[in-house]
């Protein structure tokens, strides 16, 4: 008795039936407000929008283990690299659609991927320890300059955003080049790397050190009050740079997603891609998560927007370059003894 | 008998190879070459893998041990105002997991935290940031971790204590030692088997901790393995390290179960126990009794659930947002299936042993709770790659990869493997008390083997199956890695939503799932420490 109702239930829960009218998002990013925009894509579409969240790499492990059994339809994560890695082990497949193509810059997708949002990886700075002038006309190579000895953080070299930057300066700059700035860079840090990106912002305010290396979401994120009081102040005491601005414009970096090799329901896949491409969509995305917006029409959060009018972006490196120096970028940095 | 036999037999064979597949999926694939990608760098990163679990190790180990010592051996032996709550109140630090501590200990003490807030409530604006230490790094895991597992060594080496027969210390009084030389020369060698036990338990949870160290961006062999796996895509790299940490495990596990033994035959020991008159502590000896207690309790357990909520109420839209209706059903559905699962198949096992006596079957039993030993990330990793090996290889014809993997049954297979020592103990400390005379006397009352079983074994078991049930759901409800890499769609338990928010950088959204998972876990140790607790 007692067995036959244990195979009952068990039984039940082997048993997943699949609904014609769903698609299934595995996503790195797990922000509420994206939670609210996929019951806005059902209100709208009908669409059920199944959702695995996790690490990346745990995802894409998983989609990877089940293979063609795999339910995945839509893999959405932050940074281009990781997007780029995925697509070369052959994981996704055509995602553009015309309205897609229309809307996202070239620069910042594939044939097998699409930004949904940017990113700027940026400098900050303690405007009591360092005058304007200091920086002027600085750039990312210069953090290697020995006159900031002591005085700069930045997150691990295990961090997928450092790992971009310097696939990015990799790129633009060569292997041999980026190891000697790295070896300089390290020898500048005012403190053996740790914490996220938020904490490099308060290391400044708390005159740990005078320049830090982050996103540029976090930075609004703290002056919007939504992380605290304590936070929000902290912020004041610290500001935003946007290097490079003379040259080929400030690291960017992306959020974005693609249809998976086995996705069962790619049409749905490609309606909830455009979904998040539409206006009203980018507009929840970016007064929600700081991000810039991926289309042309919508305005970045006002405190996104005081961060800099308007700077130039690096659209000279693409983001579907950074996967090629991925590797070879975290080579450097362990090289450069970068912790 | 010889049908029966069979059936006996053949069930504990089974557990015992469900529970094997991830040992020898791991030794099996120790010789496969591993990937070229980076060789240099693996080679680097291993010794820091190493270096890193080593000093881990070391730190966890000390602290737990002054820290559980410590505290048994003040309730155990003088009475001082608040010994008996301490008693108890000690043990709830087991409710408070390594990587929920870290998140509190990161929230109270970083830049701008809440330290900061309180010295600016306190003194008015100022510069405190410089002042406040930074528990971070691998002084943070090492103090995440020791308050989440003291609690081992402090249970075991109470109940230890507890069993020492008053004799020993009137011996040392006899002999002119002072406290502290009774203490150091007689009482602690004494309890040694029982200490060794305790903190060998808290080696391998340290070894196979995931939640704190990944936190805390240290790279250990266990947080390498799920590296070289997922980061590196190397499953033959991941398997190797996971050969040399069970190696590793390997050696605590034989020493662990060899203590045990050991401090079984000691607790058995009590022919001549008198009761024990407590020392009362005066002045300001009871004053430190209370103070070191105190700061133990309120370190282990009121710090971080202060911490969380505080955070819960200064932020109440995450707690808002919460879907706490779904992450009480999972967990409460994990739980359930686990739970019935464990216990069945515990009994299965327990009571062919009891009706066959057979030496295989000993030792099958034997193998098949070594799962405790192994890190989740390894049996969840080990089990994955078996499954994808099954089908491929063995009934290709049929896919059942989707029944296994990110499917509440696979999850379940994990949770299973990694407590059925839990259970499997549990029922047959159970067992132990029950005399077989009982059950020849019932077959001589004409009860069949199943009667015996239904009327007999199942109401003098019942209190063991309640007390089993409660410590799996406090198992399961904190457990992270498995459930994070098995889980199916849209379901998280509170551990997996506290984990995701803070890896989110979202610790303060973070807070409510784990206030709620410390509470309940705390609900169901008060209930077990009547249990653990039990002196007779």
């Amino acid at each position: 008795m007692k067995k036959i109702s244990l195979i009952g239930i068990v039984l039940v829960f082997f048993a997943k039936f699949s609904f014609a009218n769903e698609v299934n998002v595995f996503s790195a990013r797990h922000y509420d407000s994206d939670i609210q925009l996929y019951k806005k894509f059902t209100a709208k579409t009908g669409i059920k929008v199944n959702i695995v969240s996790g690490k990346d790499k745990a995802l894409q492990k998983r989609i990877s283990e089940e293979g063609q059994d795999s339910k995945a339809d839509l893999y959405i994560t932050a940074d281009a690299g990781r997007l780029g890695a995925f697509d070369a082990k052959g994981m996704f497949q055509n995602s553009m659609t015309p309205i897609i193509e229309a809307t996202v810059p070239s620069n910042f997708r594939s044939d097998n991927w699409t930004g949904i949002a940017k990113r700027a990886r940026i400098i900050y700075y303690s405007p009591d320890r360092v005058s304007l002038s200091d920086l002027s006309g600085m750039t990312y190579e210069d953090l290697a300059n020995s006159k900031w000895k002591g005085k700069i953080v930045i997150r691990k070299s295990n961090n997928i955003y450092n790992q971009s930057l310097v696939a990015s300066l990799i790129k633009n700059n060569g292997k041999e080049e980026t190891l000697k700035w790295a070896k300089k860079l390290v020898s500048n840090f005012a403190r053996s790397p740790k914490g996220n990106d938020r904490a490099q912002i308060l290391a400044v305010a708390a005159g740990e050190a005078d320049l830090a290396v982050a996103n540029t979401y976090y930075y609004a994120l703290m002056l919007s009050g939504q992380k605290g009081k304590e936070q929000q102040e902290a912020a004041l005491k610290v500001m935003p740079f946007f290097p490079n601005q003379n040259d080929r414009g400030t690291h960017m970096n992306i959020s974005g997603g693609g249809i998976l090799k086995n996705s069962p329901n790619p049409e749905n896949a490609k309606k909830l891609l455009e979904f998040l491409l539409t206006k009203e969509a980018q507009q929840h995305i970016v007064n929600n998560t700081f991000e810039y917006p991926m289309i042309e029409d919508v305005e970045p959060h006002d405190l996104v927007k005081k961060m800099s009018k308007d700077f130039k972006q690096d659209l000279k490196t693409k983001v579907g370059d950074y996967k090629k120096n991925q590797a070879d970028a975290l080579e450097v940095m362990l090289l450069a003894g970068w912790k | 008998m010889g049908n029966k036999l069979n059936i006996w037999f053949l069930s504990s064979l089974l557990i015992s190879i469900i529970v094997a597949i991830p040992i020898v999926t791991v030794f099996s694939s120790f010789f496969e070459p591993t990937g070229e990608y980076l060789s240099i760098i693996k080679n680097t990163f291993l010794f820091e893998y190493i270096f890193n679990s080593v000093t881990l190790l070391i730190g966890v180990l000390s602290a737990t041990f002054i820290i559980g010592v410590g505290c048994a051996y003040l309730v155990s032996f003088y009475k001082f105002p608040g010994s008996s709550f301490f008693k108890g109140a000690l043990i709830l630090s087991f409710a408070v997991p390594a990587y929920i501590y870290a998140y509190s200990l990161t929230a109270f003490f970083e830049n701008y935290g809440t330290a900061f807030s309180i010295m600016k409530s306190l003194f008015g604006e100022g510069d405190y940031n410089n002042y406040i230490p930074k528990f971070d790094g691998m002084f943070g895991a090492i103090i995440s971790i020791s308050f989440s597992l003291f609690g081992y060594v402090y249970v075991l080496t109470r109940a230890s204590f507890h069993y020492q027969s008053q004799n020993l210390l009137e011996l040392g009084k006899n002999l002119g030692f002072s406290n502290k030389k009774t203490f150091l020369n007689i009482i602690l060698p004494a309890s040694r088997p029982a200490i060794v036990a305790g903190l060998s338990l808290v080696a391998m949870e340290t070894l196979s901790d995931f939640g704190a160290v990944s936190f805390f961006g240290i790279s250990t062999l266990t947080t390498g393995i799920y590296d070289a796996w997922i980061a590196f895509d190397d499953l033959a790299l991941a398997n190797r390290i996971s050969f040399f940490l069970l190696i590793f495990i390997l050696g605590l596990f034989v020493l662990e179960n060899f203590s045990r033994k050991k401090a079984q035959y000691h607790s058995h020991t009590r022919g001549n126990f008198k009761s024990k008159s407590l020392k009362k502590l005066t002045g300001w000896k009871s004053f430190f009794a209370i103070l070191f207690c105190s700061i133990i309790f309120f370190l282990s357990f009121l710090f971080p659930v202060t911490q969380m909520l505080y955070w819960t109420l200064i932020f109440p839209k995450h707690f808002i947002d919460l879907n706490i209706i779904d992450l009480l059903s999972n967990t409460i559905i994990l739980v359930f299936l686990s739970s019935f699962l464990l216990i069945s198949l515990s009994f299965i096992s327990n009571y062919g042993n009891r009706i066959n006596k057979n030496k295989l079957l000993d030792i099958l039993t034997t193998f098949s709770i070594t799962g405790y030993a192994i890190p989740g990330i390894i049996l969840a990793v080990a089990f994955i790659s078996f499954v994808s090996w099954f089908d491929k290889n063995i009934i290709y014809f049929f896919d059942i990869k989707p029944i296994f993997i990110g499917s509440i049954a696979g999850l379940v297979i994990v949770y299973f493997v990694r407590f059925y020592s839990l259970a499997n103990n549990g029922l047959k400390s159970g067992y132990l008390k029950i005399n077989y005379s009982i059950d020849e006397s019932a077959y001589l009352l004409g009860y069949s083997k199943l009667k015996t079983f239904i009327n007999i074994h199942i109401p003098y078991l019942k209190n063991s199956v309640l007390l089993i049930g409660i410590l799996l759901s406090i198992e399961i409800i904190k457990e992270l890695p498995i459930t994070l890499i098995m889980r199916p769609f849209n379901f998280e338990t509170f551990a997996t939503q506290a984990y995701i928010f803070a890896s989110q950088d979202l610790l303060e959204a973070a807070a409510a799932p784990s206030l709620i998972l410390i509470l309940i876990a705390s609900v169901f140790i008060l209930i077990t420490s009547r249990y653990i607790l039990k002196d007779k």
